[in-house]
């Protein structure tokens, strides 16, 4: 049974390559420069976090907030870049896409999730500058916004650093 | 025409295995590593919200962040399949052209 199971898939995949005639693009190209940036936008990022460690007072906000500026701009602007590349597009892409289909799952199309961990980073870091400039931010809670922000990153360099093949 | 079968099937299988072996152990790290941090974030976001450290604003923040991680975990997973299912594809091709003769 199993055997069957492969020799399927070997057919189908096959198939669809002889179909497709050529060699395949699936996933968008690896970008030099999304990749540097968001390397040294998660370094401001995480020396940021150590000079806030341990929580803030709204008093003094002011001296915080160009910093928070410069982080929401610059991950919104990886999220653009990111976003920018062309979706893959041949027919095996669209074979496979009709086989997710036809499974349930949702195809593959230009929601990239580098470009959604940036927008969710720029989200947590503009939430983190309203609660710091009301009310300060509480030891837990900074240590949620970090845990939030690393994960985000974490999930965007691996995407990204990946797509070098 | 049997030896050039097997010959076939083992290139077959070295290529695979070579670009999956590498790609699974990329795979298995970068899940690792996400699983354990989406558990440590949850306990931070239960100790803070006892303390009082997050408030009710805060609360509803986290909890759609944790379900946004947890969905863009899968969907990067997806995204580094894409990417493994490139490599596979277009490397098995590239052997089967060859060895038919064709130039790719």
């Amino acid at each position: 049974m199993q055997s069957i199971k492969f020799h399927f898939s070997f057919i189908a995949f096959f198939s669809i390559a002889l179909f497709a005639g050529c060699e395949a693009t699936l996933a968008p190209a690896y970008d030099q420069a999304i990749v540097e940036k968001v390397t040294e936008s998660s370094d401001l990022a995480m020396r940021f976090f150590a000079e806030v460690d341990g929580g803030t007072e709204s008093e003094s906000f002011a001296q915080r907030e160009a910093v928070y500026n410069v982080l929401i701009g610059a991950f919104e602007s990886l999220k653009l870049q990111a976003k920018a590349r062309p979706i893959p597009e041949n027919v095996a892409l669209d074979k496979i896409n009709e086989l997710l289909q036809a499974k349930g799952s949702s195809a593959i199309s230009g929601e990239y999730p580098s470009a959604f961990a940036f927008e969710k980073i720029a989200e947590t870091f503009k939430k983190m500058k309203q609660t710091d400039r009301e009310n300060g931010i509480k030891p837990l809670a900074l240590q949620a916004f970090k845990g939030q922000v690393e994960i985000f990153l974490d999930q965007a360099i691996t995407y990204e650093s990946f797509l070098k093949r | 025409m049997a030896d050039n079968v097997t010959n076939i099937i083992n290139e077959i299988k070295d290529i695979a295995s070579g670009i999956l072996e590498k790609d699974i152990s990329t795979v298995r790290g970068f899940s690792e590593r996400q699983v354990e941090a989406i558990a440590k974030q949850t306990v931070i976001i239960q100790e803070g919200i006892a303390n009082g450290d997050i408030d009710e604003d805060l609360r509803e923040f986290f909890l759609d962040g944790l379900e946004a991680m947890a969905l863009n975990f899968v969907n990067t997973l997806k995204g580094i399949l894409m990417v493994t299912l490139e490599k596979l594809w277009n490397a098995l091709v590239n052997f089967l052209y060859k060895a038919v003769g064709v130039v790719v």
